[in-house]
């Protein structure tokens, strides 16, 4: 379920067929029902609170322009995430630094001072932030988002045998964390 | 209270991801950004020619300067450490830096916080530059000059100058 009990689907589609027809109205309280998932979802992907608030913008901005294309085969809220997946990723690759493209090591996670600055994250968000980066975005892709390995293969450009191996390595870190916790 | 096992705690911390009051808000705020920027741009993509020529421009100094980033950093790192210069490199990045400043002058900045920001960067090249004075051949010291330098000149790009994906 993706939508919250207290904004049921109905009104979460009145916000999108307004939104589709131009309505500014419509998409600033779509903005303010979907935000908070949208960002949590980039922060998870990006471990970083600047480039998740960052693409966060540039996910809403794409919706408005975007949004006619939603044609309601699926649910808003899923192709949202779906979106906001893509962009994310789009925007990791954007943003490597000169170093991590040319010596092409991977990214750590977020140390715990970095993570405490993020505000009020959930115990699962915490753990997740301090994983390496490969690990991390398998692990939300398919053990939070859902996709399949052979769909996270072609979105992160590896193998289908790394795409697994990458999940186990990150549910093994998690469980380690949180015993140790 | 007993801690629930893994297992247990993993399939409900990712049954709250899905509810929208669970999730962490972003620190600043994002909607006014947003807004800027659906109004500046024109719905159908069909930006005037000026607009689009002036981004193109952008563009390939942005990646210009990035490039020469790189292979100065790359020099300064790579070289022999009687080589290594900080004051070159600091002139050089100041020089980029002060560019973008101008190129952008007149451009509305799609956050309102962003000079804090840069202070925030200025202030971590200063306390750098201050350890390099102690050790001006320390590579990692002048690698962190460059990665600052470089977040920099990200930063006043990116306010400036977004570059919206497509879905």
């Amino acid at each position: 379920m993706l939508v919250d009990a207290k904004h049921p689907f109905d009104e979460l589609d009145d916000l999108v067929k307004r939104t589709q027809q131009g309505d500014q109205v419509a998409f600033a309280a779509l903005y303010q029902q979907c935000h908070r998932r949208v960002y949590a979802l980039c922060l998870r992907l990006l471990a970083d609170q600047a480039h998740a608030e960052d693409a966060c913008q540039e996910v809403f901005v794409q919706l408005w322009h975007k949004i006619a294309q939603f044609n309601g085969q699926s649910k808003f809220t899923t192709w949202l995430h779906s979106v906001t997946s893509n962009i994310a990723i789009s925007y990791l690759r954007k943003h490597k630094n000169w170093l991590q493209k040319v010596v092409s090591f991977e990214n750590s996670g977020m140390d715990e001072a970095s993570i405490a600055l993020c505000g009020d994250l959930n115990g699962l968000d915490k753990l997740v932030l301090r994983l390496p980066e490969r690990a991390r975005l398998v692990f939300v892709l398919h053990g939070v988002e859902g996709y399949r390995h052979e769909e996270i293969a072609v979105m992160l450009d590896m193998a289908v045998g790394s795409s697994k191996s990458q999940y186990h390595r990150a549910k093994k870190l998690l469980q380690e964390w949180y015993e140790n916790d | 209270m007993t801690k629930p096992n893994f297992d247990e705690f993993l399939s409900q911390q990712i049954a709250n991801t899905q509810e929208q009051v669970q999730q962490p808000e972003p620190q600043r705020a994002l909607w006014q950004g947003i807004e800027k920027a659906i109004n500046e741009q024109p719905k159908n993509d069909s930006e005037p020619q000026k607009y689009k020529s002036a981004g193109v421009w952008r563009q390939v100094s942005a990646i210009a300067a990035a490039t020469c980033i790189g292979m100065c950093v790359m020099y300064f790192t790579l070289s022999t450490p009687e080589q290594n210069n900080m004051m070159q490199m600091s002139q050089y990045f100041e020089q980029q830096k002060q560019i973008l400043l101008v190129q952008y002058g007149n451009q509305p900045a799609l956050t309102n916080d962003w000079q804090v920001q840069l202070q925030e960067l200025e202030e971590a090249e200063q306390a750098i530059k201050l350890a390099l004075q102690n050790d001006p051949q320390n590579a990692a010291l002048l690698q962190m000059l460059a990665q600052v330098y470089q977040q920099q000149l990200d930063l006043i790009e990116r306010v400036h100058q977004p570059r919206w994906q497509e879905i």
